[in-house]
Parts: structure tokens; C-alpha cells; sequence
């Protein structure tokens, strides 16, 4: 990131806000994905040490919306749809047309959505705001996101496990396992690889 | 379909709208490619009620097509594919990614499709392409289909329901329940996918007030 908080190659004439952190060696190719960040969190996002944010990726945060991303995680062309919090641990693998959403935003109830779709016409950027709290997604380490796949409020996806391209995930996902489907069930569990190994642990400290 | 008139400003900032496309009041169309693929040929093809948010709507319509939205409603990158007619009623929204169809594009029977792949080919620019089944989709009041679903054709989606994210939805759904899944199930209730159909689900109304 430069000092003006511009990006080296931005096709985007955006500026990474204050409330964003870069870690270093992280890589975000365009502040497009950050248009429709509209947190007020004095620490809505991070984007740990060496974890690269591909061109197709938004987040669309809404004002108490926290995304925390940790360390040499590749995302591909994901939407993270967050109103309560996102975390997304070390080393996940996300693939495009992903969808992570902590918050459905509009209410369950057919009145109270009426309301809300009445009052946002008339707002500047036609932004939903949400009518119901998000409920926190929390993606663990070494995990990989198939393409297509969607991640649902509530959802927490254990330690090394992995989600099959277009899977709806709806419930939590217990660590080294496969899940497919919609929704996704398991199909297989995964040996854990052991400790992440000293040099690789070397490599991502700060 | 109610108070559809011609927008006082335009509604969307990339060129003149197509002649057959009616825009009501207060609604914004974004995106570039919005009529990309717009092919209708029928008087009135796309009517558009007022105070609409389309944002990032691929108005994919085809020759014969006919589609219709009420006021109010509140697309994100919506991919709409008709060949005959998609009528959407007035308070919905509809997340990103999601697509709504109502042909299949291409026949079912093999010996057909081999004349289809044909007739689509370079090489088959004459030729004329076998028929395809279209069915209309129905949307009524007030109802909710979540990010990343798939609406297939002839569904009709009763008034107030809900669609979770990613599902697939092959049936009539019920006015006020909730679906999920591929093929789309009602929900007991829950929010999480459930464990397919259960026999007390049908027409259930899903709002969980308290």
C-alpha cells in the first residue's frame, strides 16, 4: 500500500480506508473490493501477513460489519456479506463466486421487509441496512472453500476441513472434514496434517 | 404490475433505454451490460414499476419474451433468462447471484438436441431450432430469494415466501413458507437446510414471530 493508502497498479481510484489494515506482504489487487465497505469498526478489517485478495472479491460490510482474514489465505473472487463479524483463519483456500454472509439483512417477516424496501429507494446508494443481527461466521485454518459454494449466518467450519464446489453450508462443520451438497453433509473425514511446520510458522510471524 | 409510467430522469445512465422497455417512477438501473442481452421484440417487453433498485440486473430476454416487476423491489445481480414470461410481483428482493429462468434452452429429447447444436453452430445458421419448452414463472408479493439461488421454470413462488441462499427451487412454493436445498425443501422452521420434506410442511406459514 502506498502512503496515501492508494494501491501499486489499482485500475480503481479508490483509497484503502483508515479502518482497513494490510498486513504486511498482504496483497489486495483492487479497493473495488472495498466499495462497498461501509463499516464505522475503528477495526472492521484486517488482512493478515502474505494473504492475497483476488479481483471479483467484495465485501460488503455494513457499519458494525468485522472482517478479520489471517495469514496467507488466497481469496479468489469471493462475496463476504457481513453486518457482525467474519474471521477466516491462516492458510484457507477460497475459490470464486464464493458467498460467506453473516446476515440476511432483511427481516423474516414479510411486513417488516415491506418497510425496509420502502425507505431504501429514497436512500443515497440504495444500500439495504439490516433489520435483523448477524450472526458471526467463523472459518478456522486450513480450510478450503469449493467454488460456487455458499457459507450461511452462524456457520463455523472446523480446522482443515473442506467444502465441495457449489455446497450450501448451513450448519457448523466439525474440523478435517469433507462436506458436500445442499446442504452440505459429510462425506469424508481428513487425517490432520500435524502442527503447521516451524518454518512455515517462521515465515508468517510478524 | 402497477403504476409502471416513464421515469422523470433516466433511470439508467449507460444510453437510451430499449423502446420497449417501460420505466416507472424513482427506479435505478445499473450496469453497463444490463441490456446486453436483451432481444425482445414485443411492445412492452419489460415493464419496471416504481421506486425499483436493479442493481446489476442482466435483463437477459429473448425474442418472445415478456417480463413484469412490480414496485419497490430490490435486485443485486440478478441474472433474469426469459424466452416467454417472468412476472415478479411488488416488495421483493433477490440477492446476488442469483438466476431466474424460465426455458431450458435447449430440448431434453437427444435427437433433438443434436439438431439444436446444429442450428446453434456457424455451420447451421439456416436452419431452424427445434422447440423448446417454456414455461412462465410466477413471483408474487412480498417474497424473499436469498444470494447464489436458482429459480427453474414454471415455478411459482407464493406470496411472502422465502428462498434461502443457494437453493435450487424446481417446485411451487406455498405462500409464506420457507425452502432450501437442491432440489428446494421446505424448511421446518430452521434456517439451516433442514433434512429434506416433512409432511406437516407444506403451506406452513415460516415467519417465526414471536
Amino acid at each position: 500500500m502506498n502512503p496515501d493508502r492508494t494501491l501499486e497498479g489499482d485500475w480503481h481510484p479508490g483509497r484503502v480506508p483508515e479502518n482497513v489494515t494490510l498486513e504486511e506482504g498482504a496483497y489486495l489487487e483492487t479497493t473495488y473490493s472495498l466499495l462497498l465497505c461501509r463499516s464505522v469498526e475503528p477495526d472492521a478489517m484486517r488482512i493478515g501477513k502474505g494473504t492475497s485478495i483476488y479481483l471479483g472479491t467484495m465485501f460488503d460490510l455494513g457499519p458494525g460489519g468485522r472482517v478479520h482474514i489471517g495469514r496467507c489465505t488466497l481469496i479468489n473472487g469471493a462475496r463476504i456479506q457481513c453486518e457482525a463479524s467474519v474471521e477466516i483463519g491462516d492458510f484457507c483456500l477460497i475459490s470464486w463466486n464464493v458467498l460467506i454472509m453473516d446476515c440476511e439483512r432483511l427481516a423474516t417477516d414479510p411486513v417488516a421487509r415491506r418497510a425496509a424496501l420502502s425507505l431504501v429507494s429514497s436512500r443515497p446508494g440504495r444500500l439495504l441496512e439490516r433489520q435483523v443481527p448477524g450472526r458471526p461466521v467463523r472459518i478456522r485454518q486450513n480450510v478450503w472453500l469449493g467454488f460456487d459454494c455458499c457459507v450461511l449466518p452462524g456457520v463455523e467450519i472446523g480446522e482443515g476441513s473442506v467444502v465441495g464446489a457449489r455446497s450450501v453450508v448451513t450448519r457448523d462443520v466439525p474440523p478435517y472434514t469433507v462436506v458436500v451438497g445442499n446442504p452440505a453433509r459429510p462425506v469424508r473425514i481428513l487425517e490432520p496434517g500435524g502442527p503447521v511446520p516451524p518454518e512455515i510458522l517462521a515465515l508468517v510471524a510478524s | 404490475m402497477s403504476s409502471s409510467h416513464p421515469a422523470s430522469s433516466s433511470p439508467w445512465s449507460h444510453g437510451p433505454l430499449p423502446s420497449n422497455v417501460i420505466v416507472g417512477d424513482n427506479t435505478l438501473i445499473t450496469a453497463e451490460y444490463a441490456f446486453r442481452r436483451f432481444q425482445s421484440r414485443e411492445p412492452g417487453a419489460l415493464r419496471i414499476g416504481a421506486h425499483c433498485t436493479m442493481d446489476g440486473v442482466h435483463f437477459a430476454i429473448g425474442a418472445e419474451g415478456r417480463v413484469g416487476i412490480g414496485d419497490y423491489c430490490y435486485f443485486t445481480n440478478v441474472i433474469l433468462l426469459c424466452e416467454l414470461e417472468l412476472q415478479i410481483g411488488s416488495y421483493v428482493a433477490i440477492g446476488w447471484n442469483t438466476t431466474i429462468a424460465d426455458s431450458d434452452f435447449h430440448p431434453l429429447d437427444p435427437a433433438q438436441r443434436i439438431a439444436d447444436a446444429v442450428a446453434c453452430s456457424p455451420l447451421g445458421a439456416s436452419r431452424a431450432r427445434p422447440a423448446i419448452p417454456r414455461r412462465a414463472v410466477l413471483i408474487e408479493d412480498d417474497v424473499w430469494i436469498g444470494p447464489c439461488a436458482t429459480i427453474l421454470k414454471g415455478v411459482r413462488l407464493g406470496a411472502g415466501c422465502r428462498v434461502q441462499a443457494g437453493s435450487l427451487v424446481t417446485r411451487d412454493v406455498p405462500a409464506g413458507a420457507s425452502v432450501g436445498g437442491n432440489p428446494a425443501h421446505p424448511l421446518e422452521g430452521r434456517d439451516d437446510g433442514g433434512e429434506g420434506p416433512s409432511p406437516s410442511a407444506g403451506g406452513k406459514p415460516a415467519t417465526d414471530a414471536p
